[in-house]
């Protein structure tokens, strides 16, 4: 091999001389004729040119390689007298003799016979040394690699090597097998923890004015007024009136009746079917807020009495505007825009047996679940319940009729129909929406939505309701799956703190029918979006309800208007 | 032995040897070179590709061998090749860790006190000035690094260094006992 660097090398290492190393003082070489030297770059001590390689052949060559190979490397090398030297191997000369020259070497062994050497010996810094040819016995490599993969794979290990590993930090030839434990034990005069117990004694004396100090030693003016964030108590004869005037409001408030089990649990409310809630319903589950016919019948009485109670003295166009503004914010956010079915479609279909669904959605108003179109017994079941409810909810249905239809009409008219009651009108309406979907049973599904609005309305209670629908509504649309009751209720669910029975609803046991698999068809729809958008669009049967049921009829359908998102959740029965 | 005689091996032949020097080993012959009666073994027959020892011995050493088998040339002329920049960095590599793990000998010093330098400098920034260890760069500790020959800095760093000092001491005499 040809060297590749036209650098003179030092062609001979006997000829070289010797050198003292500058930057060794003092030190004594304990192998005699070992040269320091600094040499500039690698080279192969082929100094006279390629002479070599026509001399000796491919042996020659390989030995040229391997000696390629070991630069970098560290290696020991065995003189004559036995001593051993590590160093790195940074160049040869093969050309005539075989000598190296070390870098960073140090002798390891000593076998120069010299006598015996004190354990105590002197380390020496390790320097550049030659090792003439006639030295040298032999040279020892460990771990070298000599095909240019392990030259590939060895350098980029030395790289990584090169980011200072913490064992190699830690001094690695100093490594220690074994090392005794003992156990800690603090020294005396280690000042032993600062009393931790003692460091807030006296904090709440009020001793300590922070602003005092802050102004003290720093100059800083404090404008803090703690009434400015708590209301000042004044100790007296008209603060007990008020106390007792606060704990009667209290002991009214949480003695109120609640449906939401978080609620009742706090005030120690259990709800008889309280057992079928296991841990994850009760603490950690998120509730969605469809009915799921766990609403169970005197829940729904609940809910229904507490509808009417709540609004007892605002059915009507009060009620009605009410109706508008909560629907309005509720479904503000989402929206579905189910029943924005809307004019378009209806006009296409009216459905013969609107009369029908028209008494159905009566029925069925306010009971989401029992809207489950399904034509089952269990349906019946939830009809039969709803009826119970019925009469107590009449207004209110009607009240969210009027809403649905004025919504559906109002697409047309665009004009807010909130004060206008017409049962009539709206059944058309709705059952003509209805209708679109499927004709056989859907209306029912219009209705159910269209009670759970005017449940929510009813309720009156927003705030929850935005939300509820929006994560009521989302899983709603996979309604396919049995257990799945998005929350129908999720308007009125969450608008409701009777909510919470109708996002019982949601919960998949079922005490109608245990084997029935119940899914809500929740319609919500943006009423905004009715009263401004002429163009809402009409909603269009998506897919029918995945249900290998005969309720298929059950369909999605959702209203692409602005930000309406479908959430159409179909209850029904599946068998 | 004479260098020259018998030495025709092929590449890859197996051979167990012994140097006048009293030393013995075997490997696989990956080259002779005869200008300068190098003979280059491999030692570790580990498959190819994987690290190997090496040896380059001066054959005049050898004093006897023994041929033990044959075995495939260990070195394939094609596949060698080399990357010298490669090399290159490898040894800067090499220089710089070899010089860093120099600064950490002392010069002059026993073999104990390097010891004890090295136990120290395992949890304390520490340099050798001379035959003085410097500790903290504010606490010294000179010839025979008793405890009491710490001496400097602040009270606390020089009782933190005094205790190390100790403690280090009884570790290395447990490990080593009779040495100091």
């Amino acid at each position: 091999m040809n060297p590749q660097q036209a650098v003179p090398p030092r062609s001979s290492a006997n000829g070289f001389g010797r050198r003292r190393v500058d930057r060794e003082t003092g030190t004594r070489m304990d192998n005699n004729r070992m040269h320091s030297g600094k040499p500039t770059s690698p080279n192969f001590g082929l100094a006279n040119g390629s002479k070599v390689g026509g001399v000796a052949g491919p042996s020659h060559d390989r030995l040229i390689y391997i000696m390629t190979c070991l630069i970098g490397q560290r290696v020991e090398v065995l003189v004559k007298n036995g001593s051993i030297i590590s160093g790195i191997f940074h160049s040869a000369n093969a050309d005539k003799d075989f000598g190296v020259v070390l870098q960073m070497a140090r002798v390891i062994k000593d076998g120069s016979g010299k006598g015996q050497k004190p354990i105590n010996d002197t380390t020496k810094k390790p320097q550049t040394m030659i090792i003439p040819s006639r030295e040298l016995v032999h040279v020892f490599a460990k771990d070298a690699s000599l095909s240019s993969d392990e030259f590939v794979n060895g350098h980029a290990r030395e790289k990584h090597n090169d980011f200072l590993i913490d064992s190699v930090i830690s001094h690695p030839h100093h490594v220690e097998v074994e090392r005794e434990l003992e156990h800690w034990i603090p020294d005396e005069d280690v000042p032993a923890c600062p009393e931790l117990e003692n460091i807030f004694d006296g904090m709440w004396s009020r001793n300590w004015d922070q602003f005092e100090t802050n102004e003290t030693l720093f100059g800083v003016k404090s404008t803090f007024n703690e009434e400015l964030y708590t209301t000042r108590l004044e100790r007296g004869p008209q603060m007990r009136e008020l106390e007792i005037e606060a704990s009667r409001i209290a002991r009214e408030i949480e003695g109120e009746e609640t449906h939401d089990h978080h609620l009742a649990e706090e005030r120690g409310i259990y709800f008889h079917e309280d057992f079928d809630l296991d841990e994850e319903s009760r603490y950690s589950a998120v509730r969605r807020e469809a009915d799921d016919g766990r609403y169970e019948e005197n829940e729904n009485s609940f809910l229904d009495a507490h509808n009417v109670e709540t609004f007892r003295g605002s059915f009507g166009s009060a009620a009605s505007r009410s109706y508008s503004e909560v629907l309005s914010k509720q479904v503000n956010s989402e929206a579905l825009a189910s029943l924005t079915c809307s004019s378009a479609d209806e006009d296409s279909q009216v459905p013969a047996d609107k009369d029908a669904h028209v008494s159905g959605f009566t029925d069925h108003v306010t009971w989401p679940t029992s809207d489950s179109l399904v034509k089952s017994s269990s349906l019946m079941d939830e009809k039969n319940r709803l009826d119970e409810k019925k009469t107590k909810d009449q207004d209110a249905e009607k009240i969210l009729l009027n809403e649905c239809t004025d919504r559906i009409a109002s697409e047309e008219a665009q004009t807010s129909k909130s004060e206008d009651v017409h049962p009539s009108t709206p059944l058309k309406g709705l059952s003509a929406s209805a209708a679109t979907y499927d004709p056989s049973s859907s209306n029912q599904i219009n209705k159910c939505p269209a009670g759970e609005s005017s449940d929510s309305a009813i309720s009156g209670k927003l705030s929850s309701a935005n939300e509820a629908v929006n994560t009521s509504l989302r899983p709603g649309f996979s309604t396919s799956s049995t257990s799945e009751h998005v929350g129908a209720g999720s308007v009125s669910g969450g608008a409701l703190s009777p909510s919470s029975s109708v996002g019982s609803l949601s919960s998949e046991k079922s005490t109608l029918n245990p084997n029935a698999k119940w899914f809500i068809v929740l319609f919500i729809f943006d009423i905004q979006e009715f009263k401004l958008n002429p163009n809402a669009k009409s909603f269009m049967p998506s897919a029918s309800l995945r249900q290998h049921t005969p309720v298929s009829d059950g369909s999605f359908y959702y209203a692409n208007t602005s930000h309406m998102h479908d959430i159409s959740m179909g209850i029904g029965v599946s068998f | 032995m004479d260098g020259a005689n018998g030495e025709e091996f092929a590449a890859g032949c197996i051979l167990a040897i012994k140097t006048t020097l009293g030393d013995e080993f075997e490997g696989q012959i990956i080259t002779y070179d005869r200008p300068s009666n190098i003979l280059v073994l491999q030692e570790g027959t580990t498959k190819p590709g994987a690290r190997r020892n090496l040896r380059l011995l001066k054959a005049n050493y050898i004093k006897d061998f023994t041929l033990l088998g044959r075995g495939e040339d260990p070195l394939d002329p094609k596949k060698c090749f080399i990357d010298l920049a490669a090399i290159q960095a490898r040894e800067d590599a090499a220089m710089r860790q070899a010089e860093i793990e120099a600064e950490r000998i002392g010069v002059g010093v026993t073999a104990e006190a390097q010891s004890i330098f090295d136990a120290l400098s395992k949890t304390l920034p520490v340099r050798w000035d001379k035959t003085v260890i410097v500790v903290m760069n504010e606490v010294r500790v000179c010839s025979p690094y008793l405890p009491d020959n710490v001496s400097g800095g602040t009270p606390a760093a020089n009782e933190r260094v005094k205790k190390v000092l100790e403690f280090e001491r009884k570790r290395l005499q447990a490990r080593s006992p009779g040495q100091f």
